[in-house]
C-alpha cells in the first residue's frame, strides 16, 4: 500500500518507515507540514500517517486545509498530544483515526489495515479471489488450501491488483504502488513479478492488458 | 527557628495597647473634669446652706451676747443610710457641716458643736480652705447685714464624695477595655477565617495534585494569595505535563525501533533497527539528564554559598565533558581572552557554571556544521566579565531569540536532536549568578553567539 508519512522526528520516522517497509508498505517520508499538504493529493495514495508537531505547518492546520481542498485520502493522525479535547480536534480537523504516542507497531499495522479495509469497502482484510485468499495482516497466500510463500513485492503486486479486481492498472501506477518514490525500478521487474505470480499460483491470476498494464479479471 | 508571628495576635496587641491609651487618657480628662464639677457643686450647695443659715438664725444671734456664744448641735451624718441610696432618715452622702456666727467685730455669737472657740475663717467673704478640729474643711463665708455668717463642710468627706463621683462616670470605659478585647479577639478570628479556610484547603489536598485552589468566597486580602498561589500551580503542572509530552516521541522512537528488531526477518534488518535502538536509548538518557539539570538547577536556588569560582577551570571541565561530540563531529574549538590573563574569577557555584558553559559548548557542536570552528572568548571589561560562545550554525532568527530559553522550547524544523532545555538551563544557572544571557549573531553575520555577562 502507498502511504505517506509525515513525520519531523528523524530517528522515530525512521522507526515508522522501517515498520511499514517492511510489512510491505511503499512509504513517503516528508519531514515539513507545507510539503506534506503539497503531497496529500498524489494519486495512488491510500493512507496519510500525520504527526501534529510539525515545522512549515502545523499537522491538524494540513488536514484542514487537505480536507477543505477535498482530499479524502483516510489519515491516521499520530501524537504526543493526548488529552481527550486534543484527540477530538484531530478527529474532527478530519482525522480518520488517531493513535498516541508511543504506540505497538502491531497496533499501527492494523489500523492501517483498518483505514485500507473502510477504503475497500470491506469488512475483513482477507481479499479472496478465484481461489486465492490473501491476508494483508499474515502476509500470507494460500492458493487452493496449499500456502504459497510470496516476495514481498510481489504480495503488494497481488494486494493491489486483487483488491480492485476488474480495473485495469497501467504499468506506471503498479510501479508506483510496489516501489512508491525509490525511483530507479529496473524497467522489466514488474513483468518479473507478474511472471513469478502466474507461475506459484495460476497463470490466470493476472491477465495482460496489451499496451496498457494488468488487470485481475473478476471472478465468474 | 523562631515561631511565626500571628496576625490575630499583633493585632490584638495592638488594639490592647492602643485601647488602654486613648480610653485610659479619656478616663484620666474625665475623672478631673468630673472631680471639678462635683466640687462647684458642694461650692455652690455650702453657699446655699450659708444664706439659709444666715436668714435662720439672724433674729437670734442679736439675742446672744459676745462671749457666751450659742452653740447648736447638728447631729452626724446617718452612719446608718443605705449606701448610695436616698431613705426617709435621708443620705449617706450627707456631709459633716459646721458654723460659726460672728459679730461686726468678729466676736463669736453662735456656733454649731464642732465648730471651734475661736472663729476659723478671716473676716473675709467668699470661699477658703481652713483646718481645725484635725480636718481640712471647706467655708464660705457671707455679711449678713452686721453680722459674718461662716458655713464650713469637711473637705475629705467632699473629696471622697467627688472622687466617687467621678469614679462612677470612668468606670464603665475601664471596664469596657478587657471586654472590647474580647469581642475583638472573637472579631479577628471570625475576620481571618478565611485564611483558616484556605490553610485547610491546602492541607487536605492530596499528595501530588495541582489543580488550582479554589475557594467558594474568596475575599479582597485572599485573592491575591491564590491567584499566585495558582499561577504556581500552573506553571508546575504546565512542567510536568510538558516533560511527559517531550518523552513521548523519545520513547516512542524507542518503542518503535525496538519492535521492528523483535520482528526483523533478517540479521540486516535485526542490526539496522538494534543500532537505531541504541540511538533512542542514548536520546532518552541525555533528556532525562536534562530534565535533572534543569530540575536541579531551578530546586536549589538558594543552596551553595558564593565563592570565588575560576572561569578557567570552569570552561576547562565542561570541555571535557563536550570534547568527545566536537571531535567526532570535526568541530574545532578557540580559546581566547581579552584582556589575555590565566585567571578571571567571579562569585558563584562552580558546579553550576560548569553546567552552564557545559549546555553552551554542547548546542554550538549541535547545531553548527561539521569541521566548522566554535569560538569561546572569555572577556573582562567596565561592564563586567563575560564569557560568550559562537558557533557557524544555522543562527537563531531575532524574532525567536527569546522564546529560545523557555524550557522544552525547540525552533520548528531544527536538526539536532535536542531536549528543549539548554538554554532554560543556562537563563536559570546565569540569573542565580546575577548574570545576563544575550544571543546575536555570530561573527560574519552567521551563526549563534550566545554571551554570559556577570556583572
Amino acid at each position: 500500500m502507498r502511504i505517506l508519512l509525515v513525520e519531523d522526528d528523524e530517528l522515530l520516522g525512521a522507526g515508522i518507515n522501517d515498520t511499514l517497509t517492511r510489512a510491505g508498505h511503499s512509504v513517503e517520508w516528508l519531514r515539513d507540514g507545507k510539503l506534506a499538504l503539497a503531497a496529500f493529493g498524489q494519486e495512488g495514495l491510500e493512507v496519510v500517517i500525520l504527526d501534529l508537531g510539525l515545522p512549515g505547518l502545523d499537522g491538524l492546520e494540513v488536514l484542514r486545509r487537505a480536507r477543505a481542498a477535498g482530499k479524502k485520502t483516510p489519515v491516521l493522525v499520530l501524537s504526543a498530544r493526548d488529552a481527550t479535547d486534543q484527540r477530538v480536534d484531530g478527529l474532527d480537523a478530519g482525522a480518520d483515526d488517531y493513535l498516541v504516542k508511543p504506540f505497538n507497531v502491531e497496533e499501527l499495522l492494523a489500523r492501517v489495515r483498518a483505514l485500507q479495509r473502510r477504503l475497500r469497502g470491506s469488512a475483513t482484510n482477507v481479499l479472496e479471489h478465484g481461489g486465492v485468499r490473501l491476508d494483508p495482516g499474515a502476509c500470507t497466500v494460500v492458493c487452493e488450501g496449499r500456502p504459497v510463500p510470496l516476495r514481498r513485492r510481489e504480495f503488494m503486486l497481488l494486494e493491489k491488483l486483487v483488491a480492485s479486481a476488474g480495473q485495469v492498472f497501467t504499468r506506471a501506477q503498479l510501479e508506483d504502488a510496489l516501489y512508491g518514490w525509490d525511483g530507479n525500478v529496473e524497467s522489466n521487474a514488474l513483468d518479473v513479478h507478474v511472471h513469478n505470480l502466474r507461475k506459484k499460483l495460476y497463470p490466470g491470476i493476472i491477465r495482460t492488458v496489451r499496451g496498457v498494464g494488468y488487470i485481475a479479471d473478476p471472478p465468474a | 527557628m523562631k515561631p511565626p508571628r500571628s496576625i490575630r495576635a499583633v493585632l490584638l496587641a495592638g488594639t490592647a495597647v492602643l485601647l488602654i491609651v486613648v480610653l485610659g487618657a479619656a478616663a484620666w480628662l474625665g475623672f478631673d473634669a468630673g472631680q471639678d464639677e462635683a466640687a462647684e457643686l458642694f461650692d455652690a450647695r455650702l453657699a446655699t446652706s450659708a444664706r439659709v443659715l444666715a436668714a435662720l438664725v439672724a433674729p437670734h444671734a442679736q439675742a446672744a451676747r459676745a462671749g457666751a456664744p450659742v452653740i447648736v448641735a447638728i447631729p452626724g451624718p446617718l452612719e446608718t443610710a443605705e449606701h448610695d441610696a436616698s431613705t426617709s432618715l435621708g443620705h449617706h452622702y450627707e456631709t459633716k457641716i459646721a458654723f460659726q456666727v460672728l459679730d461686726a467685730q468678729g466676736r463669736l455669737l453662735m456656733r454649731s458643736a464642732a465648730a471651734p472657740q475661736a472663729p476659723f475663717a478671716p473676716a473675709e467673704a467668699g470661699f477658703s480652705t481652713q483646718r481645725f478640729d484635725g480636718h481640712a474643711w471647706r467655708v464660705f463665708a457671707l455679711r449678713a447685714g452686721e453680722l459674718w455668717v461662716q458655713a464650713a463642710e469637711r473637705d475629705d468627706v467632699r473629696t471622697e464624695l467627688s472622687g466617687k463621683l467621678a469614679l462612677a462616670t470612668v468606670a464603665p470605659l475601664i471596664v469596657g477595655i478587657p471586654v472590647l478585647l474580647v469581642l475583638l479577639g472573637l472579631l479577628t478570628r471570625y475576620g481571618l477565617r478565611p485564611l483558616a479556610d484556605l490553610a485547610r484547603r491546602i492541607a487536605g489536598r492530596p499528595a501530588g495534585t495541582l489543580e488550582p485552589i479554589r475557594l467558594p468566597r474568596s475575599t479582597r486580602e485572599i485573592a491575591p494569595v491564590v491567584e499566585a498561589l495558582n499561577g504556581l500551580l500552573e506553571r508546575e503542572r504546565r512542567f510536568t505535563a510538558d516533560a511527559a509530552h517531550e518523552l513521548r516521541t523519545p520513547l516512542a522512537a524507542l518503542k518503535v525501533h525496538t519492535q521492528n528488531a523483535v520482528r526483523a526477518t533478517s540479521a540486516e534488518e535485526r542490526k539496522a533497527s538494534l543500532e537505531r535502538v541504541q540511538a533512542a536509548v542514548e536520546r532518552s538518557a541525555r533528556l532525562a539528564e536534562q530534565m535533572l539539570a534543569y530540575s536541579r538547577a531551578t530546586a536549589a536556588r538558594t543552596a551553595a554559598p558564593a565563592q570565588a569560582v575560576s572561569l578557567r577551570q570552569v570552561l576547562e571541565d565542561a570541555l571535557d565533558d563536550v570534547l568527545p561530540a566536537l571531535r567526532a563531529r570535526g568541530q574545532k574549538i578557540a580559546v581566547t581572552a581579552e584582556p589575555p590573563v590565566d585567571e578571571i574569577m567571579v562569585p558563584g557555584d562552580h558546579e553550576k557554571l560548569v553546567s552552564l558553559a557545559r549546555n553552551l559548548l554542547d548546542n554550538a557542536a549541535r547545531y553548527a556544521p561539521e569541521r566548522s570552528t566554535v569560538q569561546v572568548e572569555l572577556h573582562q571589561g567596565p561592564a563586567g566579565v563575560s564569557l560568550s560562545v559562537a558557533d557557524e550554525g544555522p543562527g537563531i532568527p531575532a524574532a525567536l531569540r527569546e522564546r529560545v530559553f523557555e524550557s522544552y522550547y525547540r525552533i520548528p524544523g531544527a536538526t539536532g536532536e535536542g531536549s528543549g532545555l539548554g538554554l532554560a538551563i543556562v537563563r536559570e544557572i546565569a540569573a542565580q549568578h546575577g548574570a545576563t544571557v544575550v544571543i546575536t549573531q555570530g561573527a560574519q553575520g552567521r551563526g549563534t553567539r550566545v554571551a554570559v555577562t556577570f556583572r
